[in-house]
C-alpha cells in the first residue's frame, strides 16, 4: 500500500517517543533533588538502580498491552475490569496526563522567563506553545513520531557535547569518596530518582500503535535506557563540575553548570544558549506526547473525533499550567506527579495484568 | 462572504497587536554593560553628598559603596569624535547604599541606560569591608541573580577595591586584564586558580575556610599580592598570606607547575629552580584522636639562574648540593606556612581537609564542623624530594 | 481548611479568559484554514462531462463543398495558403492548405506535390485503382504514392481546421472522402543547450527544449531499455496540449502511477501555459510554502529520478519537466553530487544543509541576540556591537526589514537587467548600498554582514524554487523573533518542522528519508555513500524492483 493510512509507528519511533516523554523538566532539577535526599556524591548509583526498576515496571505495562494488539489502554481496560472501573482508571490516567502537561509547560515558562525573556507575560510564552502543539497533533501520531525523530538525536548530541565541554571545570575529587558513607544514602536517593522517570505510562497506549508489537519489550528497554544514561551523565558532570555543596544551593544546577565556564574562541562562548535551545525543543516534544495522550484518551473514551478534542483540551491545559502560583508550588506539583506515577503503577497496570493472568489461567483450567 | 472576511481581519488585527507589544525587547546599544563590581566600606563622594542635599535621598545607615565598571565608554557618552590617545575605555561609577540590589537600581536614577550584568567578569571585595560583613551576605545577591553568570571571578583588595578597577594604561579595561592575569598561573605559582562564584557557593555552603587572591593597587596599577583568608565559620576576613605563603600552598596542593623556588647557596649567592613537574601526595593518618598528615613532595626541575659564577653547575655533586639547599628552603617555607595556618590564624586552607574527606570519610563527618581547630592540633610531616634534571643551555 | 487552599489556588477570571481565548483563537484559525484550503483546492470534476461537447461536422467528400467550407472558415486568417493543383493522369483537382512558416517546404514540394503531379507515378499496373473512388483511393494514395513518413487521415472538419492552424499541411483531393494531413509542423526551435538556471561543472550539458518530441527523444537517448514508458495525454479545454507521463514500468509503484494519472485527468482549465500550472493543480497542499513537485530542465535529473521509482511529467511548449513525488532532501541535491566522488560530494552536501539553515535563520537570530539576549554573545563582540550601533535610530527589526527588502528589490531588478550589467550591478549594488547605509547611520555594520551571509547562502541552494521558499520564510522568522526573541525563533523552527512532518507529496511524507530511520535510505541524504554501496532503490518509494545491481 503506497499511502500509509494506518496510525502505526515503527519500533525506533516508539522508543524515541518513550524517551521524549520521560526527558523533560526533570533534567534541570534532578541533581538538587537527589543530592538533597542523599547528601553524598554517590547518587549516580541511585539513577542506575532506579532505571532498572522503572524498566521492569514498563515491561509489565508492555506485556499487558501486547495481549491486546491494536488497542490502547482506554479501549482494553473495559475488557479486563469491566466498564465502570475502566472508566475510572482511564479518567485517572487522563487527569494525570493533563497535570504533567501543565507542569512541564509551567517549568518551561519559568525557566524561559528567568534566563531568556524577562519582561514577557507568562501567557505570551505558554499560549503559542499550546497552539503549536495542537497544530502538530492534527497530523496524527505519525507526524508526531517523525518530529520527535528529528529533534531527539540533535538534542542528545548537543547535550553530550556541552557536557564534554564542561570537563573544563570538572573535578573528579568532587565525586569521591565512592560510597564513603555506605549504601544507605544511595537508598535514600532512590526516593527522588524514581520520580524523575515519571511519564513512561504512555507505554500503555503506545504499544497499541506499533507496527511490530512483538518488539515492544526491546522498544521499551531502549526507550527508558536512553534517559537513564542521560540522567547518569547529568549527575556525574553536574556534581563533578559544581560539587555537592554548590548543587544544594542552586535552583537550576544543570544550567548553572553551563554558565560557570566560557569557551573562548567558539562563537557560542556561552554554552547555556545551545543547551536552552535544545531543551526548549525537547520540552516541546515532551509536552506534545502528553497532550496527545490526553486527547487520544478522551476521544477514545467518549467516542468523539480527535480533532475537536484537541481544540477543546487547550483551555484545560492552560489552566493546569497556571494553577501553581509560587516556585514552591511548582516543585510541590513536580513531587506530587512523581508520587502519582508510582501510585498509578500500583493501581493500574499491575492489578490489570494480574487479573488478566488469573483470568486467562483460570479459563485454561476450565478448558 | 462577509463572515469569513470578518474572521480574517480580526485574526490579522490580533497579530499586529502582538507585534506592538514586544515586551522584553531592548536594543543592545541602549543598555550599559558593566563588567566589574567592587565593594568598599561606605564612603560617600562629594557628589553624592551634594545630590543628597538637593534631592533628599534619606538613608539611615549606609554600609557599602559599590563601584561598577561600565564599558564601552561610547555607550555612556554617545558618539564621540575620535580623540588622540589617552582616552579611557571604561567608566567607573560609584553608589552607596545598604543592599546591593538597591544600589544597582539606584543607577536608574542617574543613568538613562539600564545597567545589565550579563557580562560581569570580576567581583572585588575590600578586606576592610569583609572584616565587618561576612561574605555570604555580600555575595547573596550576586549568587541569586539570573543575569550574573557564575563564571565571574572573585578577588579581594588590600586597599580600596574601587582602585583595583582603575588603570592608567589607555585602551585597557581593568576587569578584563585582571581576569586574564589568572591565566598566568603557569608562569608564577604565586597566582591562585581563579575562584568563580560556583566555588564561592561551595565554600559558603560547606562552611570551610578558604583563600581568595588579593589585589594590591596604587595609582592605577594593580597586581596580585598574596591571598586573604576567610574563616569558614564566620565568613569574615581574618588575615593575609604573603606571596611566599601562597607559593607554599601551591607546592602543598601540587599545583605549582611553572613556578620557581629561590634559594641561597653556600657562598650566599642566589640560585633559582624552575619547576617542570610536581607531584604532591598528602596521606592522612588517623589514630584515635591524633591526626597526622604526611606530605610527600616530588618535583623535577631545572636550574635556571645561578648568581655564583665560581661554581660549575654541570658537576653532579654541585647539583646534589643545590638540591639539598632547595629542599631546605622549601621545607622552611612550608614550615612558615604551617605556623601561620595552625598557630597564628588557626585555619586550614591548603587542601588537607579535602584529602581527609576522600580517605577517611567517616572521620571527616565527625570533625568537619570544627575542622579548623582539629587541624591546628594535627601533625604535619613534610618530605621533599627535588631533582635537578638539567641546567639549561649554559653549561657552566 | 482545604476549602481555603482551594479558593486560594482557584484561578481568577483573567486566567479563565486567557484559557477560553486560547481555545477560541485556535478554533477560529482552524476553521479559516479549512475554509481557505477547500476554497482554493482543485475540485474533482465529473469525468463524464469532460468528453467534449465539441462541435463536429463531417467532411462531406464533395470537393467543392469542402473547399468552400474551408475557405469560409479560414478566410479571417491571412497566413493560410491554398495551393491548388491537378493530379497527374487522373487530372483530379487537389489542394494543399498550409500555414506560413510551419511546413518543411522541400519535403512538401518533393514528396507530395511532385509525386502527385507526376504522371509517371500514377501509371502503374494497378490501373483499376486509378479510377476508383473513396477509401480505396485514399488507401492507394497513402500506401503507394505519398512517400511521407507521417500521414494521418482526418474526418472531422473542425479538427481539420485546428490541425491546419496548428501547422499541419492538409491535402484535399477530389475523389477522397476525407482529408489527409501530410506535413508535420516544424516550429522554430532553439538548440538543446545547457539550461542556465541549473548549470553544473561536471555532467551532460543538455537541456530540454520547448518541443515535446525533442524532449521525449532526449529521454530515450539515455540508453536502450524497453521499460521506459512515455504515456501521452491531452490537457486543456480550449487549446489542447500534449503531456507525457514518463516512468519505468518495472520499477514504479503502480498505485503511485494511478494517483498521478488520476490527478492529471482531473485538471480542468482552458489552457495549460506551463508545467507550473500542472504543478499547482496536482499538488497536495497549495497553502504550503514548500513545493511538492520538483521542476527541472535537465534530462539527467529526470532519468535518475525515474530509476529511483519516481514519475516524470513533460509538457509540450515548456522545457521544465516535473518530477513527482519529491522529498525535502531532494531540494538540496544536485546531480553533480553523483558525478563527483563521494568525499567531496558528502562535504558539499553538508555545506548545503548548513547553508539552507543559515539562509533561513540568520536574520531571526540577529534580531534575538541584539534586542533580547545581549548576555548570550561573547563580551568583546557585545562591546563592539554597542560601539558600532551608537546612533542607529531604528530598532533591530526595522533595520533588518529595511536591508532585507532592499536586497529582495535588488534581486528582482537584477533578473531583468540586460546581461552585461546584471552581475556587476548585483555585486556593486550590494556593496555600495550596504556601505552607504552604514555611513549614513541607518544600519550597523554587523547587520550588513549578516544580511550578506543570508543572501549568499540563498544563492548556494541548487534549486531556485527551494531558494524562493527559504527567502519567504525568513521574513516570518524575523517576525517571530521580534516578538519573543530566541524563544520565538525556536518556535518558528519547530513550526516549520511540524509543517514539514505533516506535509505529504503524493503520499510520501515530505521529511523522508530523514525519518523514520531507515539506514539504507540515509546513504543518500547528507552523506553520499560510495556508489558501490548504493545497492538498492529508496525504500520510501516502495518500488517493485528493489535492487539496482544484478
Amino acid at each position: 500500500m503506497f499511502t500509509r493510512t494506518d496510525d502505526k509507528i515503527t519500533t525506533t519511533q516508539t522508543s524515541i517517543f518513550i524517551s521524549s516523554s520521560v526527558l523533560g523538566a526533570g533534567i534541570l532539577t534532578l541533581p538538587r533533588s537527589v543530592v538533597s535526599a542523599a547528601k553524598t556524591p554517590d547518587v549516580w548509583l541511585s539513577i542506575l538502580i532506579s532505571g532498572i526498576i522503572v524498566i521492569l515496571m514498563a515491561i509489565v505495562m508492555a506485556k499487558l498491552s501486547q495481549k491486546f494488539p491494536d488497542k490502547t489502554i482506554f479501549q482494553y481496560a473495559s475488557n479486563i475490569a469491566g466498564k465502570p472501573l475502566a472508566f475510572i482508571i482511564s479518567t485517572l490516567l487522563l487527569v494525570y496526563f493533563i497535570m504533567i502537561a501543565g507542569f512541564e509547560l509551567r517549568v518551561l515558562a519559568e525557566v524561559t522567563m528567568f534566563f531568556l525573556l524577562e519582561g514577557t507575560p507568562i501567557w505570551a510564552i505558554i499560549i503559542p506553545f499550546i497552539w503549536l502543539s495542537g497544530y502538530l497533533l492534527f497530523g496524527g501520531i505519525n507526524a508526531i513520531a517523525r518530529l520527535l525523530q528529528i529533534i531527539f538525536p540533535i538534542s542528545v548530541l548537543v547535550l553530550i557535547i556541552t557536557y564534554l565541554l564542561s570537563l573544563k571545570i570538572f573535578d573528579i575529587n568532587q565525586l569521591r569518596p565512592f560510597l564513603g558513607e555506605g549504601l544507605l544514602p544511595v537508598i535514600h536517593g532512590l526516593k527522588s530518582t524514581v520520580l524523575i522517570f515519571s511519564g513512561f505510562e504512555i507505554t500503555m497506549f503506545l504499544i497499541g500503535h506499533m507496527q511490530h508489537p512483538e518488539k515492544a519489550i526491546k522498544a521499551v528497554v531502549t526507550g527508558l535506557g536512553i534517559p537513564a544514561c542521560i540522567y547518569l551523565f547529568t549527575l556525574i558532570f553536574v556534581i563533578g563540575g559544581l560539587s555537592v555543596d554548590a548543587v544544594l544551593r542552586s535552583t537550576w544546577p544543570t544550567i548553572d553548570l553551563l554558565r560557570s565556564f566560557e569557551i573562548s574562541g567558539l562563537f557560542f562562548e556561552r554554552l547555556e544558549f545551545p543547551f536552552l535551545v535544545i531543551w526548549t525543543m525537547q520540552m516541546f516534544s515532551n509536552f506534545t506526547c502528553y497532550y496527545y495522550g490526553a486527547s487520544l484518551g478522551i476521544s477514545q473514551l467518549i467516542k468523539v473525533n480527535i480533532g475537536p478534542v484537541i481544540l477543546g483540551l487547550m483551555p484545560f491545559i492552560y489552566l493546569s499550567a497556571m494553577i501553581p502560583q509560587r516556585s514552591n508550588d511548582i516543585f510541590a506539583v513536580g513531587d506530587f506527579i512523581g508520587w502519582s506515577s508510582t501510585v498509578l503503577f500500583m493501581i493500574i497496570p499491575l492489578p490489570l495484568y494480574l487479573i488478566w493472568l488469573i483470568r486467562s489461567k483460570g479459563l485454561k483450567q476450565h478448558v | 462572504m462577509f463572515k469569513c472576511l470578518f474572521k480574517l481581519v480580526s485574526t490579522l488585527m490580533i497579530c499586529t497587536l502582538l507585534l506592538s507589544a514586544c515586551w522584553s525587547s531592548r536594543e543592545i546599544e541602549e543598555q550599559s554593560v558593566y563588567v566589574g563590581m567592587a565593594l568598599d566600606i561606605a564612603n560617600k563622594s562629594e557628589r553624592d553628598k551634594q545630590l543628597e542635599a538637593q534631592g533628599g535621598i534619606t538613608e539611615v545607615d549606609s554600609l557599602i559603596t559599590a563601584t561598577l565598571q561600565i564599558v564601552p565608554i561610547k555607550s555612556v557618552k554617545g558618539n564621540q569624535p575620535k580623540e588622540e590617545g589617552g582616552v579611557k575605555k571604561y567608566l567607573n561609577d560609584s553608589e552607596t547604599g545598604d543592599s546591593i540590589f538597591e544600589i544597582l537600581r539606584k543607577y536608574a536614577l542617574k543613568r538613562d541606560r539600564a545597567v545589565i550584568g550579563h557580562h560581569m567578569k570580576v567581583f572585588i571585595i575590600s578586606t576592610e569591608l569583609l572584616e565587618k560583613i561576612d561574605i555570604s551576605t555580600l555575595s547573596d545577591f550576586i549568587l541569586r541573580d539570573n543575569d550574573l553568570r557564575p563564571s565571574c571571578m572573585v578577588f579581594l583588595a588590600r586597599s580600596k577595591a574601587a582602585d583595583a578597577l582603575e588603570t592608567n594604561q589607555p585602551d585597557e579595561i581593568p576587569a578584563f586584564y585582571i581576569r586574564n592575569m589568572t591565566l598566568n598561573k603557569y608562569r608564577n605559582n604565586e597566582i591562585l586558580d581563579g575562584v568563580i562564584l560556583t566555588n564561592l557557593d561551595q565554600y559558603i555552603e560547606s562552611k570551610q575556610s578558604f583563600i581568595l587572591q588579593n589585589i594590591a593597587s596604587y595609582q592605577g596599577e594593580s597586581e596580585f599580592a598574596g591571598a586573604g583568608i576567610i574563616k569558614g565559620a564566620t565568613g569574615k576576613w581574618i588575615g593575609n598570606l604573603t606571596q611566599e605563603d601562597v607559593s607554599s600552598i601551591s607546592w602543598v596542593r601540587g599545583e605549582g607547575k611553572g613556578g620557581l623556588l629561590k634559594a641561597v647557596n653556600d657562598n650566599n649567592k642566589i640560585i633559582i629552580y624552575e619547576i617542570k613537574s610536581l607531584k604532591t601526595k598528602i596521606i592522612p593518618k588517623v589514630d584515635g584522636d591524633r591526626m597526622t598528615f604526611q606530605v610527600n613532595i616530588n618535583s623535577e626541575g631545572r636550574l635556571i639562574e645561578n648568581w655564583d659564577n665560581r661554581v660549575d653547575v654541570s658537576k653532579i655533586d654541585v647539583q646534589t648540593r643545590m638540591e639539598e639547599l632547595f629542599e631546605e628552603r622549601l621545607a622552611t617555607m612550608i614550615q612558615n606556612l604551617m605556623n601561620k595556618l595552625q598557630k597564628e590564624y588557626k585555619v586550614e586552607v591548603a587542601g588537607f581537609g579535602e584529602r581527609l574527606k576522600i580517605t577517611h570519610p567517616k572521620v571527616w563527618q565527625k570533625v568537619k564542623k570544627d575542622w579548623d581547630e582539629v587541624f591546628s592540633d594535627a601533625d604535619v610531616n613534610v618530605t621533599i624530594k627535588l631533582k635537578i634534571t638539567d641546567y639549561g643551555s649554559s653549561a657552566e | 481548611m482545604w476549602w481555603n487552599t482551594f479558593i486560594e489556588y482557584f484561578p481568577d477570571w483573567k486566567i479563565w479568559c486567557q484559557a477560553i481565548a486560547t481555545m477560541l483563537i485556535a478554533i477560529g484559525v482552524f476553521i479559516i484554514h479549512k475554509y481557505i484550503f477547500d476554497w482554493g483546492k482543485a475540485k474533482t470534476i465529473n469525468r463524464q462531462q469532460k468528453t467534449n461537447e465539441k462541435k463536429t461536422q463531417q467532411i462531406s467528400g464533395n470537393y467543392d463543398i469542402d473547399l468552400n467550407n474551408l475557405r469560409n472558415d479560414l478566410a479571417k486568417n491571412g497566413d493560410v495558403n491554398f495551393r491548388e493543383f491537378r493530379t497527374g493522369l487522373r487530372g483530379s483537382r487537389a489542394v494543399l492548405i498550409f500555414v506560413e512558416g510551419m511546413q518543411d517546404e522541400s519535403q512538401i514540394n518533393k514528396h507530395v506535390m511532385r509525386t502527385l503531379m507526376d504522371n509517371k507515378a500514377w501509371s502503374s499496373s494497378d490501373g483499376y485503382l486509378i479510377q476508383s473512388q473513396g477509401d480505396a483511393f485514399t488507401a492507394y494514395l497513402k500506401e503507394k504514392l505519398l512517400s511521407v513518413s507521417k500521414i494521418s487521415e482526418v474526418t472531422d472538419l473542425y479538427k481539420l481546421e485546428e490541425s491546419i492552424l496548428l501547422g499541419f499541411t492538409a491535402l484535399l483531393v477530389d475523389g477522397m472522402p476525407h482529408a489527409l494531413l501530410v506535413g508535420e509542423p516544424q516550429p522554430k526551435v532553439r538548440s538543446t543547450d545547457e539550461p542556465t538556471s541549473e548549470a553544473l561543472l561536471r555532467g551532460p550539458r543538455v537541456g530540454f527544449t520547448e518541443v515535446l518530441g525533442e524532449n521525449t527523444a532526449l529521454l530515450r537517448q539515455h540508453g536502450q531499455t524497453a521499460h521506459l514508458v512515455l504515456k501521452m495525454v491531452k490537457v486543456g479545454k480550449e487549446i489542447e496540449r500534449n503531456l507525457v507521463i514518463a516512468y519505468m514500468d518495472d520499477i514504479v509503484n503502480p498505485e503511485l502511477l494511478k494517483e498521478v494519472e488520476d490527478r492529471i485527468a482531473n485538471i480542468d482549465i482552458d489552457f495549460v501555459a506551463e508545467s507550473g500550472y500542472i504543478e499547482q493543480f496536482i499538488e497536495d497542499d497549495w497553502l504550503s510554502p514548500f513545493q511538492q513537485l520538483q521542476n527541472t530542465e535537465r534530462p539527467d535529473r529526470v532519468i535518475n529520478a525515474l530509476l529511483a521509482g519516481r514519475i516524470g511529467i513533460l509538457l509540450d511548449g515548456t522545457p521544465f519537466a516535473l518530477i513527482a513525488p519529491v522529498t525535502f532532501s531532494m531540494l538540496l541535491q544536485s546531480p553533480e553530487d553523483y558525478y563527483e566522488r563521494w568525499l567531496p560530494s558528502t562535504l558539499l552536501r553538508s555545506l548545503r544543509f548548513f547553508v539552507a539553515f543559515l539562509a533561513l535563520m540568520t536574520p531571526a537570530m540577529y534580531i534575538s541576540f541584539i534586542s533580547f539576549h545581549p548576555g548570550l554573545i561573547p563580551t568583546e563582540l557585545a562591546i563592539t556591537i554597542i560601539e558600532t550601533r551608537q546612533g542607529v535610530p531604528f530598532p533591530s527589526l526595522i533595520e533588518v526589514l529595511i536591508l532585507e527588502i532592499s536586497i529582495e528589490i535588488l534581486r528582482e531588478a537584477g533578473i531583468r537587467l540586460p546581461k552585461p550589467i546584471g552581475p556587476a550591478m548585483g555585486i556593486v549594488g550590494g556593496l555600495i548600498i550596504g556601505d552607504a547605509a552604514v555611513q549614513a547611520g541607518i544600519v550597523s555594520p554587523i547587520l550588513v554582514i549578516s544580511v550578506a551571509v543570508t543572501a549568499i547562502s540563498s544563492f548556494a541552494i541548487p534549486m531556485y524554487s527551494a531558494g524562493i521558499t527559504l527567502r519567504m520564510l525568513r521574513f516570518a522568522g524575523m517576525l517571530f523573533a521580534a516578538v519573543l526573541g530566541m524563544f520565538g525563533t525556536i518556535l518558528f523552527f519547530l513550526f516549520i518542522c511540524s509543517h514539514l512532518t505533516k506535509l505529504k507529496s503524493f503520499g510520501v511524507p515530505y521529511v523522508t528519508p530523514i525519518t523514520p530511520y531507515r539506514f539504507s535510505d540515509w546513504k543518500d541524504v547528507i552523506l553520499r555513500a560510495p556508489i558501490p554501496l548504493m545497492k538498492s532503490r529508496p525504500i520510501m518509494m516502495k518500488t517493485q524492483n528493489k535492487k539496482r545491481k544484478s
